[in-house]
């Protein structure tokens, strides 16, 4: 830890300005300072209120989603009617946007049973699911079925089947193969769903407080992985996933079938908009219920008075989350539609993503002196 | 890496220095000859530049890779056939390269200057790759469709990317595909086709003094060798004239990871160093000066020789950090590379002693350290040995693993 403190002091005396002013006007007593008495931010207090007020509420509201996602598939498998398709779709659209408050939390649990890209790997393989269908089985555990479940999967299971509701409804009544429809559907949901439940039952037991008690300064420690899970998140999952590939921003072409939501279509900005949301909620230390502002990176790098061209970085990074969310406000509700069109304003929208990109993962790297623990995937 | 980037600076000082020789008559010819910007090679009109045999090769090699991970269809006969194709067999999807008499097999190992007298160890290598197939065919495709665990072959995930790997943890598909580019792709241009037993065979340097062309092609011999090394890397290139246009993407063998040097700040002039030797080489045999057609051969030597061993290393460093964030799928899928990579080594070239830079004992060594220094292989080998052959293979080439590793 003493280590640790010196860093800061020598990134700070390097540079920001201002504790060079505090050094100076105090040179007696640095060392004494640097010996113990200077305060330290507390990790653990930042760590706990990740965990208890914003992670695990997020996971557990998401459980009563999953949960219900569930249910609403079982009506519609033991009684395949319009209504209880249209509730089911209901049920998926709410889980979906549910899912943007937790798919960020990619450690402990999650991050080894690859929560994140079992729930929502897109584009869906159509080819995987109608082998499914026609073979009458799957393994949900194979990393070769990780693209054709989750909500993905369900998009195109409840949606992309047919043009209109009545022909969907088609595939589950008098379709030859209806009933292997009816099964995979529900295995889809139910996987969703006991993935989520091992999650949960992971964040209230013991992982909690082992999450929770880690403060080391270490590529182990709890605040470093999580900020590098932060990071990636919102460099891939986000900035890249939802916006940056299919406008074609690492392809000769836009993609407009690599939509996040490509046969619901018309949430892709809803689904973008939550995912900004949570993100920004997560840096600032809110609360999941949205009343209290508690500790997050905001607060640990204003703590290190981290100064980036004369500005607060904490709120510079702020600043440019809301030009990133109002740009994304602009798009159409479909990203399919938006790409077609004019597909300038993705791009636009993807470079004030891209501002924040270089803010978190360099500046706020510098300050908080955390280590980029991944590597790009070489994609071969 | 300085060094590297003195060749330009050396080159310069050399040419001011010659340019105040005006006694020195060799060199000021050198002089006079300029890097081309395009591979273009023209005599009475007619293009002089040909390379179909290696873009048949690559496109052959290319074709294995899918069929590498289709066990529905895929056999050890079929693909022991592509491996070693025989004129008119149906191997492959393009028919262009069925009816092709050319196949991969017969320049695996074959370079005259490494394997003419060492015919047992040619054999040797030719069957590893046999033996890379039936890995793939008998050990992971009865477990295609199950969780891969220490000791038990499978699947297991990269994100949202099965990896298909043996009991150890090799992808045989990666062994095969990263040690191809050096016993193929690199042996043949580096240490065949560059070589002064082939490019000044007979009477290579009599007939291109002359310009005595092949019978029937607008090329002289020699011209002709010198394509055929270019081929090996910018072969399948969509406009070979300007290979970098499109470095990278052209094969997944020696242009791709030319492409990825372009990347990393500490290699970045790469592509173009090796375009600019290639380019300068064969305009030295136009301008009939040997000598500075060898210094191009020497620079793309060390190059390629260097590229392989920075990605060895480099994806020995990479499986730390996957390691670490419990990314196993991708550790093992890092050190896959690296293992085909380690095999590589032993075709690649020092400029200084034309030997190996390691010998094949070394090179056997280092993959049984990868494989059989821990209990289950890959899946557990520890950060030591990964160190320890980083280091070992590092101090042999002009970079450190730190400027290898942050690519």
């Amino acid at each position: 830890m003493k280590m640790k403190m010196k860093k800061y002091i020598i990134v700070s005396l390097l540079t920001f300005g201002a504790l060079v002013t505090y050094s100076c006007s105090d040179d007696d007593t640095v060392a004494t300072e640097e010996e113990g008495s200077n305060p330290t931010f507390d990790r653990g207090v930042m760590l706990a209120n990740w965990a208890d007020n914003i992670i695990v509420p997020a996971f557990t509201d998401f459980g009563t989603k999953t949960s219900a996602l569930e249910d609403a598939t079982q009506i519609f498998v033991d009684n395949p009617t319009t209504v209880n398709l249209e509730s089911l779709q209901n049920s998926w659209f709410n889980a979906y946007i549910s899912f943007q408050n937790v798919s960020l939390f990619d450690v402990g649990k999650a991050e080894q049973i690859n929560y994140r890209n079992r729930l929502n790997a897109y584009p869906t393989s159509v080819s995987k699911i109608d082998s499914y269908v026609e073979n009458e089985s799957v393994n949900f555990a194979l990393p070769a079925s990780f693209d054709a479940q989750g909500f993905p999967a369900l998009d195109y299971l409840l949606y992309g089947l047919g043009e209109t509701n009545e022909e969907i409804l088609g595939f589950y009544t008098t379709h030859t193969k209806a009933d292997s429809y009816k099964t995979l559907l529900n295995g889809v949901s139910q996987t969703i769903h006991s993935l989520t439940e091992e999650v949960i039952t992971s964040w209230t037991g013991p992982f909690r407080d082992s999450f929770v008690t880690n403060t080391a300064s270490s590529v182990n420690g709890s605040v470093d992985k999580m900020t590098n899970d932060f990071i990636y998140y919102y460099e891939k999952s986000l900035r890249a996933g939802k916006v940056g590939i299919p406008a074609g921003i690492f392809s000769n072409d836009p993609l407009p079938q690599n939509v996040e939501a490509l046969y619901k279509s018309d949430i892709s900005k809803e689904l973008l908009l939550a995912s900004i949301e949570t993100t920004r909620n997560f840096f600032n230390g809110e609360h999941f219920d949205g009343t209290t502002a508690g500790i997050g990176f905001k607060d640990y790098l204003d703590f290190l008075n981290s100064i980036k061209g004369g500005d607060d970085l904490s709120v510079l990074i702020n600043q440019q989350f809301n030009l990133a969310e109002e740009k994304a406000k602009t798009l159409n509700d479909n990203f399919t539609i938006q790409i077609g069109n004019d597909n300038s304003k993705m791009l636009e929208t993807y470079n004030e993503l891209q501002r924040n990109v270089v803010f978190i993962k360099v500046d706020m790297l510098q300050a908080l002196s955390i280590d980029v623990d991944y590597v790009d995937a070489d994609g071969d | 890496m300085k060094k590297l980037f003195l060749y330009p600076l050396a080159l310069t000082s050399f040419l001011f220095f010659s340019c105040d020789d005006d006694d020195d008559i060799i060199q000021v010819t050198q002089n006079e000859i300029e890097t081309p910007t395009e591979y273009v090679f023209e005599r009475d009109g007619e293009s002089t530049v040909s390379f179909s045999g290696q873009t048949t090769r690559l496109q052959m090699a290319e074709e294995m890779i899918p069929a590498f991970f289709d066990p529905s269809s895929s056999t050890i006969e079929s693909l022991n056939a592509m491996y070693a194709h025989e004129e008119g067999a149906s191997n492959f999807s393009d028919d262009a390269l069925n009816s092709s008499g050319k196949n991969i097999k017969s320049k695996v190992a074959t370079s005259i200057d490494f394997f003419a007298s060492n015919t047992v160890e040619s054999a040797q290598i030719q069957q590893d790759f046999e033996d890379f197939i039936a890995g793939q065919v008998n050990e992971v495709f009865p477990a295609w469709d199950s969780l891969a665990e220490p000791g038990v072959p499978g699947q297991i995930a990269e994100g949202s990317t099965p990896r298909y790997v043996s009991a150890k943890g090799l992808e045989y598909d990666q062994a095969f595909v990263k040690g191809l580019l050096g016993a193929m792709m690199t042996d043949q241009m580096l240490s065949n086709y560059f070589s002064t037993a082939v490019l000044d065979a007979g009477q290579n340097i009599e007939n291109n003094t002359n310009e005595v062309k092949d019978d029937g092609k607008p090329y002289t011999t020699m011209e002709h060798k010198w394509d055929e090394a270019y081929g090996y890397i910018f072969g399948n290139a969509p406009d070979a004239a300007n290979p970098l246009a499109t470095v990278g993407e052209d094969d997944n063998y020696l242009n791709k990871y030319l492409g990825r040097q372009a990347g990393d700040p500490d290699f970045e002039e790469v592509p173009q160093n090796v375009f600019n030797a290639f380019a300068l080489g064969r305009a030295a045999i136009v301008a009939k000066d040997y000598e500075l057609r060898d210094e191009q051969a020497e620079i793309i030597r060390k190059e390629i020789s260097e590229m392989i061993g920075i990605r060895a290393v480099y994806y020995l460093q990479i499986a730390k950090i996957q390691f670490n964030n419990d990314n196993i799928g991708a550790a093992l899928h890092d050190l896959s590379e690296g293992y085909g990579f380690i095999y590589s080594l032993r075709f690649t070239r020092n400029p200084d002693t034309n030997a190996p830079n390691f010998s094949s004992e070394e090179v056997d060594g280092y993959l049984a350290e990868m494989l059989e220094s821990s209990p289950n292989g890959l899946w557990d080998i520890s950060f030591e040995t990964l160190d320890e052959l980083s280091n070992t293979i590092a101090a042999r080439f002009n970079f450190t693993v730190e400027e290898a590793n942050n690519d």
